[in-house]
């Protein structure tokens, strides 16, 4: 297990590589002009600018150096570094007037927060619901939870997401869109609040709040839902098929022809065994949340990477957009990492071959 | 009329497909005596399996269902049994082998896990005894290090140690009935003789009773005392060994002795075949219904299904042909 790990951490450093080459790549398909010329006022009339921009910025120089240069920056004759994205340096946001960095840094934990309350629930509801359409196939549970998983596997997610607001928000005046309201804003941004965690959520819960961790959740209430309702159906479907084959299994009639009881046999037996094909799935919904759900947060109003990132691509803020594509590939490879190792819990034959 | 340990009467098992409901076991009786090997032959879709998974309840239901029929055993009616009654006949008194080894083991549980599982149920020892016993069965059935060979899992096995594990584990609580459904098909030759020599070691030590399926009458004469031969859901010839072999009645018993590859036979030419297949039945049958494969058959097989009838003692047959004479019986 020790050694399945280090050699899967290995690998690490070679895909974040290969993530920095392909972003760079894409960024080539933009000529050096088109770049500077992003910052350049009344561009057609200044191009003398441009081409300051581009002597300044070494965009004429051959890719290998600009790639080395976007990577480790430059140190100038006082000594102070400029640039380069293995120092955190990810550029500037022009859509949001501060460095890309810092924008994701406010960001994401709002999306980490909105990903882990729309997952928890739903992997393990998904699972479970999975699990009794299986057992009882073709019984009343499995009938309905058929019918809600088409439902949910076919309509769009804005569709729900202007459902939702409708009925919560604008009928019935249940449940705000947005973060917080400004009451617990200045709560949480007073100097009494210790941010332990970034998470609001959890914050407010390890400081006694339990005012703002209502509140925090009452703004989460219509996303998470949003959120929930499309991937309950998916974890549904993939538990559902993959039970439904487990059982068929022989040393599935070998438990039953030990005598073990048919609870024993579902989830002793079964279960473990249809629960390799969920943990893909369950890092890949993993990834797609954190890496920012840009419909929901959008539609919703809320403060996170998705709903970021959409501006910058709306308004072609470039380095922005750069900025967020990094940090899902960071993203992407860390939840694959969790995903082979949850395998190798979960698979003995992955773990010790 | 003799005592049997599990006497069977009138089984019927059907099941439900799009095509129809298929009738797999057609009202099947025989006995199984207490510690005798019963050896149960035909081709693959002739209801062997079937029967024996019917007999406790192991069939997928739905699809299957058991529609007619009594499975006596120590005087209970194993077939009327409710689910929580037969759980605790199944693995502690009568046990299942399964024919492929590669899928009959949980591949997510550790071996040790799996064997102590029936312990601790039926036999109600703690962890650490069932752990103890569970080493001890597997030395039984041949494994070097048994203590720690209990933490590997299954894909850790070759497929005839598997196999092993799955006779230690039929065996563990010691059953009076042993039911091997195929456990050597699977198999390469030399495990299969290793296999079956570890069952002849383990009945001449334990003294249970075999049922033991297969398609190969090679097997069951080195291993069986007694013969039943099924076809289509029916039994068509039960005898003994020595009788089967010797006086084979029904058609189609002959069609398998014929279809044996023989040392001391002739080398030129193709093997012997039964032309056709086993029927998929989706009525009762009015007809005999080997009738379309049998070159004896006569006018008569194609009206009525023949019963069971004995022939001599011990030995009795499901044919209108006396196959000797070519003539009706």
């Amino acid at each position: 297990m020790v050694t399945f790990i280090i050699r899967r951490l290995l690998l690490v450093p070679v895909l974040l590589f290969g993530v920095t080459v392909l972003i760079f790549a894409m960024l080539q398909l933009l000529s050096p002009i088109e770049r500077s010329a992003l910052y350049v006022k009344d561009f057609p009339k200044n191009e003398k600018a441009v081409d300051g921009i581009i002597k300044l910025y070494g965009l004429d120089q051959p890719l290998y150096v600009q790639y080395w240069r976007w990577l480790v920056g430059t140190v100038d004759t006082v000594g102070v570094r400029h640039g380069g994205i293995l120092y955190g340096d990810l550029g500037y946001s022009r859509t949001s007037s501060i460095p890309v960095a810092e924008l994701i840094a406010n960001r994401f934990p709002n999306t980490l927060d909105l990903t882990l309350w729309a997952v928890g629930p739903v992997i393990l509801v998904g699972i479970w619901l999975g699990v009794q359409a299986a057992v009882h196939q073709n019984g009343f549970i499995d009938q309905a939870a058929r019918v809600f998983s088409i439902v949910g596997t076919s309509f769009p997610t804005f569709v729900f997401g202007l459902l939702f607001i409708l009925i919560f928000y604008a009928t019935l005046h249940w449940l705000p869109p947005g973060r917080l309201a400004d009451e617990y804003m200045q709560v949480v941004n007073s100097d009494a609040f210790r941010h332990y965690t970034t998470l609001i959520t959890i914050d407010a819960l390890l400081n006694g709040r339990f005012d703002v961790f209502w509140d925090a959740l009452k703004h989460m209430l219509l996303p998470i839902l949003t959120l929930s309702y499309i991937s309950w159906a998916t974890f549904l479907r993939v538990t559902r098929s993959s039970m439904l084959e487990t059982l068929r299994m022989e040393y599935v009639t070998t438990a039953r022809a030990k005598g073990l009881s048919e609870h024993d046999v579902i989830y002793k037996h079964a279960q473990p065994n249809a629960m390799i094909p969920v943990v893909t799935l369950a890092g890949f919904s993993v990834v797609s949340l954190l890496g920012g759900v840009v419909i929901t947060e959008t539609v919703f109003n809320f403060p996170g990477i998705g709903s970021a990132a959409a501006r910058a691509a709306t308004q072609l803020d470039v380095v922005t957009m750069l900025g967020f594509a990094l940090f899902n590939g960071l993203i992407l490879i860390v939840s694959n990492l969790a995903v082979d190792i949850l395998y190798a819990v979960v698979d003995p034959r992955v773990r010790l071959s | 009329m003799p005592d049997y340990l599990l006497d069977i009467k009138g089984l019927e098992t059907q099941f439900k497909t799009p095509d129809g409901i298929v009738h797999a076991v057609n009202g099947v009786s025989f006995g199984l005596k207490e510690g005798e090997t019963l050896g149960v032959v035909g081709e693959s879709g002739c209801g062997k399996s079937v029967t024996m998974l019917s007999v406790l309840g192991l069939i997928p239901s739905p699809p299957g269902k058991v529609v007619a029929g009594e499975a006596f055993f120590f005087g209970q009616d194993l077939l009327k049994m409710s689910n929580e009654e037969i759980r605790h006949v199944r693995g502690a008194q009568i046990s299942m082998v399964f024919q492929d080894p590669m899928t009959s083991l949980n591949p997510v549980l550790t071996i040790g896990r799996q064997l102590e599982e029936p312990l601790m149920l039926h036999i109600g020892m703690t962890k650490n005894q069932a752990r103890e016993r569970a080493a001890e069965l597997l030395a039984m059935v041949g494994i070097p290090n048994p203590k720690d060979r209990l933490n590997d899992y299954p894909h850790q096995y070759s497929g005839g140690m598997r196999q092993r594990v799955m006779i230690a584990m039929a065996l563990s609580c010691s059953p009076q009935v042993l039911i091997a459904d195929e456990p050597t098909t699977a198999l390469d030759v030399t495990i299969q003789a290793q296999i079956m020599d570890l069952v002849k070691r383990l009945r001449d030590e334990l003294g249970m009773a075999i049922v033991w399926i297969t398609h190969d009458l090679g097997v069951v004469a080195g291993i069986a005392q007694r013969v039943l031969v099924m076809y289509g859901g029916f039994i068509v010839e039960e005898a003994t060994v020595k009788d089967l072999f010797a006086n084979p009645s029904h058609p189609y018993t002959i069609g398998l002795l014929g279809s044996l590859p023989r040392i001391d036979g002739k080398q030129d030419g193709r093997l012997y075949s039964i032309d056709g297949h086993p029927p998929v039945l989706y009525q009762t049958p009015h007809s005999c219904p080997f009738a379309p494969r049998c070159k004896w058959a006569m006018e008569r097989c194609w009206k009525e299904n023949p019963l069971l009838t004995p022939v001599s003692n011990e030995h009795r047959v499901a044919c209108w042909v006396d196959t000797k004479t070519g003539r009706a019986r």
